[in-house]
Parts: structure tokens; sequence; C-alpha cells
């Protein structure tokens, strides 16, 4: 293989595993906007606390599999809590979204404060597991193991959440609200529970992507701000609530950045921006989505 | 009416009488009151008069804020009062190009493009170094006296002179917006809030009339952001255009109390207060208006202004109510 074609390979790649990790964050975020109308501004302050809690986890254990197993999960309490006691009583207040958009992000402020206080402000360095720390040999072209594992453990979370919405009684029910919550809410449906239950499951994704992108990207207190804005642009451009959007966009942001990166390094960062305006420019719901 | 008029000749009355009573600091903070007041309220005139809650108005303040300092950096001679108005239009302008795409959107897509479109000018005004000055910022710029109708002159450096032109632009600029939402297009833009449907179905254009009311608010946010690089003489992407300074209004707004024009400004006040509290934690100061910011949210969505009704009308409820029973006091 020539050089030429093999950089454009390890380019590619690294798109495709930004892109699903993109998507990991994303997929939470707009599956919550789309059962419960709330778009937590909060939603990538929750995939930064899952890195921190994995780094905390990692010196306490050396063990990655477990802050693995440890840090969604701890996020998702957090998430569950957040939702139980703070984002129901708001959406009683009668500011209607404006409350809830509020409050998430007076939830992200808090929590990047309170992230500064806990472990400084210092960038910390995770280490990926040994057994996944190597370069593999694709057709000639050295790539790192660790990005390959985090688009199998992307698709891995994709196909449960697949599962879990198409095969199950629960995924029926979550189906059906993100279309009509009124409708489920009247067939007898305990439809409070069931959003507690996605915004678990959404911070849960979060979580997972945030000890996915641990050893990649440096852990720092403004990991929020800026996987969060990203992420919001693939909802926008995917579509409000659409799931098959966020993957689309997100997979088509993660190269974007890619080889944005490498060929127009000096507007890379306006390009994302750039391309959802011109999207918004002719459909305003966005590629996939239907509703504002 | 006549009350009315009463209260605001008292108001006015302080305003000139403040600066010469007090010492520098306060009159600098005032300065501050009524940079905060005019910006919360050119936001306010967004969230409470037609629905729209922006996440990214530090982009309007920060075209204000650019704007007066390159106009003041290389053009020599301009009549400030003239670079102060004209960063206010420059500011209109962007939210004139960006209307066509915000208009069609509303509610949680609006607040999200509004962010984006904010942070976008962040990062162009700190890659463009050249004109902005990257994170360094643009400063040190020579401010020009202000000369009124060629009979005054004010020296902008000094705090009495940064007061008057600071606090009458700012009271200018909420008077105007006060009675813009009395005009017939401001009844047009609270219906708007109220049933876009219905608005749109009695033959108003929705659309547009949302573009004017962006310019207009970009206008005075721009406004208050050319007073901000007066005041500072100096202006960089962390002062204007970070997110906490779209963030800092819409704290005034909410803790004030939403809806009303007094909202936002004793909003600022009490905001102004509590940084003066809580200065000498300067690491935990993000952190305690963050968690203030919630329970406002959480616990008193209307501000102090409900707040403080809610009060009167509990008490007057007991007061009555003990005189119906005929015993008490």
């Amino acid at each position: 293989m020539s050089p030429e074609v093999q950089m454009y390979l390890a380019q590619g790649i690294h798109g495709l595993a930004y892109g699903m990790l993109l998507f990991l964050v994303a997929s939470g975020l707009t599956l919550i906007f789309g059962m419960m109308g709330v778009l937590n501004i909060a939603h990538a302050s929750f995939f930064m606390i899952s890195a921190y809690i994995c780094v905390s986890v990692m010196q306490a254990t050396h063990s990655y599999w477990l802050s693995l197993l440890l840090a969604p999960l701890g996020t998702a309490l957090l998430g569950i809590l957040v939702e139980r006691f703070m984002l129901r009583r708001v959406q009683k207040s009668g500011l209607g979204h404006v409350a809830e958009l509020l409050l998430t992000l007076g939830i992200a402020i808090v929590a990047g404060e309170a992230i500064k206080l806990i472990w400084g402000t210092e960038g910390l360095q995770v280490m990926a597991p040994p057994s996944l720390a190597g370069l593999v040999n694709i057709y000639g072209l050295e790539y790192p193991l660790y990005r390959l594992y985090i688009i199998g453990l992307a698709l891995a979370v994709l196909l449960l959440l697949a599962l879990v919405l198409f095969k199950t009684r629960l995924g029926t029910i979550v189906r059906a609200a993100v279309s009509d919550p009124g409708m489920v809410s009247a067939l007898g449906v305990n439809t409070e529970r069931v959003f507690m239950l996605v915004f678990g499951l959404g911070t849960w994704m979060a979580g997972v992507a945030g000890v996915a992108a641990a050893p990649i990207l440096t852990v720092f207190p403004g990991l929020a701000d800026q996987i969060g804005m990203e992420a919001f642009v693939v909802v926008v451009v995917g579509g409000f609530g659409s799931l098959y959007g966020a993957l689309v966009a997100a997979l088509f942001f993660g190269e974007l950045n890619s080889f944005g990166i490498q060929f127009l390094p000096k507007l890379s960062p306006i390009l994302m921006f750039a391309f959802m305006a011109l999207v918004l420019a002719f459909k305003p719901t966005g590629l996939f989505g239907d509703r504002e | 009416m006549k009350r009315k008029l009463f209260w605001m000749a008292a108001g006015i009355a302080v305003l000139v009488v403040f600066p010469f009573v007090s010492n520098t600091v306060h009159t600098n903070l005032a300065v501050r009151l009524a940079i905060d007041a005019l910006f919360a309220v050119s936001l306010n005139l967004l969230l409470s008069f037609t629905g729209l809650l922006s996440f990214g108005h530090a982009l309007y303040f920060g075209v204000g804020a650019y704007s007066a300092a390159l106009l003041l950096t290389h053009l020599e001679g301009i009549p400030v009062l003239a670079a102060a108005l004209l960063s206010g239009v420059a500011a209109a302008l962007v939210g004139l190009v960006l209307s066509p795409l915000l208009v069609r959107v509303r509610a949680t897509a609006f607040a999200m493009l509004t962010l984006a479109f904010g942070q976008l000018m962040y990062v162009l005004c700190s890659k463009f170094r050249d004109v902005t000055g990257g994170e360094d910022g643009l400063m040190g710029w020579a401010t020009p006296p202000m000369h009124v109708l060629g009979l005054f002159t004010w020296d902008l450096t000094t705090p009495m002179g940064i007061y008057f032109f600071a606090v009458g632009l700012s009271v200018l600029g909420i008077l105007a917006m006060w009675y813009f939402t009395k005009t017939p297009m401001g009844s047009v833009m609270i219906s708007i809030r109220d049933n876009q449907k219905r608005v749109d179905y009695l033959g108003y254009r929705v659309e547009m009339t949302k573009a004017v009311i962006f310019c207009f608010s970009g206008f005075f946010a721009g406004l208050a952001g050319a007073i901000y690089a007066i005041f500072n003489n100096l202006v960089s992407v962390g002062g204007v255009l970070d997110l906490i300074v779209s963030f800092q209004p819409l704290m005034a707004i909410l803790v004030g109390g939403i809806g009303s024009f007094s909202g936002p400004v004793l909003g600022s006040g009490l905001l102004l207060l509590l940084e003066q509290v809580t200065q000498a934690y300067p690491e935990m100061a993000r952190m305690i208006s963050g968690i203030i910011f919630i329970l406002v949210v959480m616990y008193l969505p209307g501000g102090a202004v409900w707040s403080w009704a809610r009060l009167r009308a509990w008490w007057l409820k007991r007061v009555y109510l003990r005189k119906a029973m005929g015993g008490g006091a």
C-alpha cells in the first residue's frame, strides 16, 4: 500500500472512531430529547464526570475493565438522581422548556466547578490497558488497537440499545413515548418511571463514551465544552430526536473532523458550524428530524 | 401617571447626584451595573417578550465590544459616541445576517443554534489573531473625550465622565426598549410569544417581526459591549465572548424576575452584590453562582420580583384575615 493510501486509511479509521464516540454521546442526548423534550445541556458533563471517575478507579485498582463497569454506572446513578429530584421539579414550574434548559445549564456549570475542586485543573492521563495498547497491522498500516476497540465498544453499545429498543416491552414503550408521550401515559404506563430509566440509559451511554475516550483524550475540565458542543451539533444536524440521524451525522462529523484537521487545519474548528448552518438553511428540523 | 412621573424624576435625580457623593469604587460599580443591566434587558426583550431563549447573546456583546475597540484603535478622531453607536449597528448587522436561520426555528432548537453561533464567534475571534489579538485581546487604545454639541467636553477616562456616559446610554437604551414593547410592533411581538400560529393567521409577518426584534435586541447588546470596551479599555475573547458572558445576563433575568423590565436591572444589581460578597473566594465564585442559579430555577422560578409579589399577597391576606376575624391586632 502506498503511503498516501495509508494516510487516507488511517485518517478514515480515526474519523470512524471519533464519530462512534460522538454517536455514543449524541444518541443519549437525542433519546432524552425525543422522549422528554428536554435538551440536557449537562449531558456532556456526565461524559466528563465518567472520565474522571474512570481516572480515580484506575488509580485505585489499576483495572481498566473495572472502571469501564463502574464509571458509567455511577454516572447513570447521578443522572437518575438529577432527573428524579431536579428536572422533574422544574418541569412543573410553568416556565416550560426554558426552565429545563436553564436548570441543566446550571448543573453543567456546577459540575465543571465541582470537578475542578475534586480533581484539580491539571490534565490527567489515562493509560489504555496493556491488552489494548499495541498496534495492529492492517495491510501494512500500523494502527493503534485502542481506536479499533472504541469502534467495537460503540458498536456493542449500539447493538444493546437496538435490542432494548426493538426487542423488549420497555423498548416498545420508549419508542411509543418518543412519538406521543401523552398517549402512552393515557394508556396507563407510568411514564415518569420510564423517563427516569431513559434518562439513566442516556447518561449511562455518555458514561461509556467517557471511559472509552479517557485514554485517547486528555482528561481536563474543558472536556465537556469540547465534546458537548460537537454532540449538540450532531443532534441538531441529524434532527432532534432521531437516532438514525444522530448516527449519520456523528459519522459524518467524525470524518469531517479527521480530514478537516489534515487538509484545512486553520478552518477545521468552524467547518462543523458552517455545515450546520448550511443544513439548517435548507431544512430547519435537521436532516432526519420532523420536529423542533 | 403623576406618581410614575414623580418616581422617574426621583430616579433620575438619584442617578445624577450619585457620582458626586460616592467614591471611585462605587462609581465604577455603578458603571458595571449600567452595562450589565443594559445587556440583560436586551436579552430579556427576547426571552420575556418574544419567548425565545438565547444562549449566545455574548455574540452581540462581543461584536459590539470588538467593534468599539477596533474603531477606536484604527480610526483616529472618531467621536466616541459615534463609535459606540456604530458598534451597536455592527452587532445589529450580525443579527440581520443570522436572522434568516434563526427565525425559522423555535424553543430548544433556537437556544442551541444561538449557542452554536456564539461559540463559532468565539472560535473565529480567537483564531484571527491579526485582527482581534487572539487570546490576548485588544487593549491600550486612547479613548477620546466626548464633545457634547461643541459646548461641553467629557473626559471618559475619569470615573465621573465614564459614569455619565455609561449610565446615560444605558438608561436611554432601556427606555427605548421599554417604549418598543408599547408600540404596535411590540404588541405583535408579545402575541408571537403567546400564540405564534394565531399571529400568523391574522396576517402579520411573524418571521419579519422576529428578525426586526433580533436586530433591535442585538443593537442594544452591542451597545452594552461597546460601553464595556470603552470602560475597561480591554477586549478579549474570554471577557466578552465566553459562554459565561451569555450566562450572566440570563442569571440576572432569572434572579431578578422574568417578564418585567425592572427584573433584569434588579437581578444585575443582586449579582453584582453577590460578586462583591464572594470576591474573597474567587475560586468558589462560579460554583456559588451556579448553585444559586439552580436553586432559583427550582424554587423561585419567577425571581425576586415574583417572590416579592407573592410575599406581599401572603401578607395582605394575613392582615385581611385577621381583621375579618375581628381579633388580634
